[in-house]
């Protein structure tokens, strides 16, 4: 059988997967997508706020140290008091560790102190600092923020110059050591390895947690003016870039604006969407899950469709081939499990249905329809074997062996046709059961199965209206050529009757001395002759004309037996005939001899339509029960 | 701060390492060695433990930065990680070009030709300098603050010691700016020490300027208390004279430089080239002073600042 090219499975194996994977497929990818925005601005955010706490406390180092200087540039520059500045100067250093020298310079912009941590002190009148950029600046806007240098190419030092409210006041330079702003940036943790540094206006490193990077940034190393360019053109936001080491950075930049210098706060690509790659992973994972699950589920309920819909199918196929007994079994608790169990039920009434129409077909072999019908509506126990009084009829044609051994096949077809119907119509008429054809003969019983009121009468008209009917063929054969004569007997008595038969093939049938006597009778009997027995004769004689033709030794009968004869009806046929008769040459089929028996099944088997053994056999059986 | 600083990326060592490295100490001192017991602290703080995941092989050759040269020539050929030296031994160093070098000096190292700057070493060496030289003359100037009738200064010096000359020059010129007569005192290693302060004991001075180094560092009680007992004011270069009895030191913290020398070894070990690492410069200088020694002296340290910029008073 083919199988349709989409099947019912992959029909609903798809759409139940389909309807599992995708919903599962985008709240998964919304997920990641609404996680990796809050990362991100999760992310902008903690560097934003990392970057701005940097730069506030740079600018307050800065602001720190330019406080500190006011309190040494507060009184105006008097004579003698170099000393008091020394002191003051001395002080400052204690207090800010950062500064490593000031120069304290008097209104007209001459340096009179100097106090150093390392260099050696000086008071007096020293150089003429009017023209350093640190006087001017500190003169223009009160406090000056030099430029980055570093000294001995290593270390960044910067610059603070700070004047008083008044220019009496005088104005403070101090030289400030920047590697202590590595406290500031050292501090600030961006996850495990996120980072912030500094970098000046001309991208030069100022502080990183690695002071080694500051320490070398003189001599030009690093490569800080690129990020910083790069960063600072976001303008507060985080950008992704290349860091100081040429990992992929999330960086942001933050301008410490007194200063002019830019903290920028930077974590690793890898640890900043850390989060996000584990949210992804998961998803995936989940998505794997759900995909394994779907299938899994979606297989099991396509299963669960498709195995009792292919059950059903087989079942109807087998049904349809005839095995009623196949039954369905489907446990699904639902409408597949109530159409299995219809499906049972319509099998089981089928089969049930089978079998009675089997019964009444084999019943409708030797009874008429009605009464076969009859037979099977009304109970069943007609059949079974039982001992019943029954008149036996049996028919036979006369001078049919010579008729076959001239005839053409289809010629002798052609005569035992309308023999049998003629036969068959008379039988059904007087509702008697016709046991069977055997080639030329016929046997009818009355009162079985069915049992009916005067069976003789009835068999005796029965005989009588066969006789006529095959007469009257005969006579239409006769004048195509044929010598064809019927002969009937008829006895009553007790008998065996039931169902016999092997397999399939079952038959009705009557075993009993009487059926032996009613056979005997119709070999006996002459063309149109009907010979009847002393019991049937006992019962019609008040009604029909019968004449004793004498006594007869019958076989199987210890003394000879008073043998009658229906009042001839019909008119001899012709002389031939009777000669033919008398010459019993087709007259003998039924003898008692085995010889003659075989005969008679040789001809029951080319009329049989199934000529197999079986069949042989089971006429074989029929002939032996007959005598 | 500086310690911290050098660390970073600030990850303990990697456990994982099996395997053992071999660093060569190389000293023209004698033990104890207390540069070694700086060095062996900060090793210890990064994770290092000796005979486990380090070993530290010990070079001295007294006085003799000659006999060092073949440790030298052994260092190349052996599988050495890392030579470390101390003071003059760097001297014995310089043909080494296979071996990060690490040192600690207290002259200039590009003045030495050590490195070819202080923030980029560019070669095989790197290290700290103790910026001594530097101070010199600020010594001096606080022993005239504490001592303003300061006229006459024995300087004790040990020769044998790389810069010792420029440290010496620098010295002079300040006790000259501040009219002071200084009188040089140099000896050559630990036999000498007895006579030259003999010698110092002997030249009528007001105040003794020893300079920082490992023989007077390990000597340091002995010089301490010869002071004292010929009622000289001293300056030293570290604290640890002073904690001995010196009356005034000023100078970086030589544990602190040693300690930063191990952090910089971690970093070589870890693969990192010297070529890279900046020289190390001391950003905090401690002014200690020893308040007993100044009672017994009798000295009055309140009429001058030292007290105030005192990062320690030993009281």
């Amino acid at each position: 059988m083919i199988r349709p090219r989409r099947s019912l499975f992959m029909k609903y194996f798809v759409t139940l997967f389909v309807a599992v994977v995708t919903p599962l497929m985008l709240g998964s990818a919304t997920e990641a997508w609404f996680a990796f925005r809050d990362n991100r601005l999760y992310l902008n955010e903690i560097l934003q706020v990392e970057a701005r706490s940097a730069a506030d406390r740079i600018q307050a180092f800065t602001d720190g140290i330019r406080d500190q200087l006011g309190w040494v540039v507060q009184f105006p520059w008097t004579q003698g008091e170099d000393d008091r500045r020394r002191i003051d100067g001395l002080r400052l250093l204690q207090q800010v560790p950062a500064i490593v020298s000031l120069s304290m310079v008097d209104p007209t912009g001459t340096e009179r102190v100097f106090v150093s941590r390392v260099s050696m002190n000086r008071t007096g009148r020293g150089a003429d600092m009017s023209a350093d950029p640190a006087v001017v600046g500190a003169r223009a806007n009160r406090v000056w923020y030099g430029p980055v240098h570093y000294r001995r190419d290593s270390e960044p030092y910067m610059r603070i110059a700070v004047a008083g409210n008044r220019a009496a006041a005088g104005i403070v330079v101090a030289d400030i050591n920047l590697k202590l702003i590595w406290d500031i940036i050292a501090a600030i943790k961006i996850g495990d390895t996120g980072h912030a540094l500094v970098v000046d206006g001309s991208g030069r490193l100022i502080a990183h947690p690695d002071i080694s990077l500051v320490l070398r940034s003189g001599a030009g190393a690093g490569d800080f003016n690129r990020l910083k360019s790069v960063v600072s053109e976001a303008n507060g936001s985080a950008v992704s870039t290349t860091g100081e080491d040429g990992e992929p950075v999330v960086a942001l930049a933050v301008r410490a604006a007194n200063v002019d210098w830019t903290v920028i706060a930077e974590q690793p690509v890898l640890e900043a969407f850390e989060s996000i790659r584990a949210a992804l992973w998961r998803s995936l994972i989940l998505i794997a899950i759900g995909i394994v699950f779907a299938f899994v589920l979606a297989y099991w309920r396509a299963s669960r469709m498709w195995g009792p819909i292919r059950q059903l199918e087989d079942g109807v196929e087998r049904i349809g081939m005839g095995q009623f007994d196949h039954r369905i079994t489907i446990q699904s608790r639902d409408e597949l499990e109530q159409l299995a169990i219809r499906f049972n039920q319509m099998a089981e009434e089928l089969g049930a249905s089978q079998q009675k129409s089997e019964r009444i077909n084999r019943l409708k072999q030797f009874l008429p329809p009605q009464v076969a019908e009859l037979v099977e509506h009304s109970d069943q126990r007609l059949l079974d074997a039982q001992r019943r009084e029954v008149v036996a009829i049996f028919g036979d044609l006369r001078g049919f062996t010579a008729f076959t051994a001239r005839a053409e096949p289809d010629a002798i077809l052609a005569v035992l046709r309308q023999y049998y119907e003629a036969i068959g119509i008379v039988t059904a008429r007087h509702e008697a059961t016709l046991i069977r054809f055997a080639g030329d003969g016929v046997m009818v019983l009355l009162n079985a199965p069915v049992t009916c009121e005067s069976p003789a009468h009835r068999g005796i008209r029965l005989a009588i209206d066969m006789q006529a009917a095959v007469q009257s063929l005969a006579n239409s054969w006769n004048a195509m050529g044929c010598a064809i004569g019927f002969g009937v007997g008829i006895a009553m008595g007790p008998a065996t009757v039931g169902t016999l038969g092997w397999q399939g093939r079952l038959d009705y049938t009557a075993i009993g001395n009487v059926v032996n006597l009613a056979s005997r009778l119709c070999d006996l009997a002459k063309d149109a002759q009907i010979l009847v027995d002393p019991a049937v004769t006992g019962h019609v004689k008040d009604s029909i004309a019968l004449a004793s033709i004498g006594e007869r030794s019958i076989k199987g009968y210890d003394h000879a037996l008073e043998i009658f004869a229906v009042g001839r009806i019909y008119a001899p046929i012709s002389p031939m005939l009777v000669d033919s008769a008398s010459g019993r040459s087709c007259l003998t089929h039924h003898g008692a001899d085995e010889q003659t028996g075989r005969n008679a099944v040789g001809r029951a088997v080319q009329i049989t339509p199934e000529p197999d053994s079986t069949a042989s056999s089971s006429v074989i059986r029929r002939n032996h029960a007959l005598v | 701060m500086i310690g911290a600083a050098l660390a970073y990326p600030a990850a303990a060592l990697a456990q994982e390492s099996a395997r053992v490295y071999r660093i060569f100490w190389l000293s023209t001192q004698s033990q104890p060695d207390p540069f070694l017991d700086g060095f062996r602290e900060g090793l210890r703080a990064r994770g290092y433990v000796e005979g486990k995941n380090v070993v530290l092989e010990l070079h001295y050759a007294i006085g003799n930065p000659q006999a060092l040269r073949e440790v030298a020539s052994e260092l190349r050929r052996g599988k050495v990680d890392l030579a470390v030296s101390s003071g003059p031994a760097t001297r014995a160093m310089t043909a080494v070009e296979e071996v990060p070098v690490l040192f600690a000096l207290s002259g200039d190292p590009v003045e030495l030709g050590l490195v070819k700057s202080v923030g980029q070493p560019g070669g095989n060496f790197t290290g700290s300098t103790f910026l001594s030289l530097e101070l010199a003359g600020k010594r001096v100037e606080l022993l005239k603050e504490v001592l303003p009738n300061l006229r006459k200064l024995a300087v004790l010096s040990n020769a044998n010691h790389p810069g010792e000359q420029s440290e010496w020059r620098a010295t002079k010129e300040a006790a000259e700016k501040l009219s002071i007569v200084p009188h040089y005192v140099p000896f050559s290693g630990a036999d000498e020490l007895d006579n030259a302060l003999g010698l110092a004991g002997e030249a009528h001075a007001d105040a003794l300027l020893v300079f920082p180094d490992v023989l007077t560092m390990v000597h340091r009680g002995k010089i301490a208390d010869f002071a004292i007992a010929h009622r000289l004011p001293s300056m030293f270069g570290w604290s640890e004279y002073c904690d001995a009895g010196g009356l005034l030191s000023y100078g970086a913290n030589q544990r602190a430089t040693y300690f930063s020398l191990a952090i910089y070894a971690d970093r070589i070990l870890r693969g990192e080239r010297p070529a890279n690492l900046p020289v190390v410069q001391p950003t905090k200088f401690e002014l200690v002073v020893n308040l007993r020694t100044a009672e017994l002296l009798g000295i009055d340290l309140d009429k001058s600042s030292v007290l105030f910029r005192a990062n320690r008073v030993i009281e």
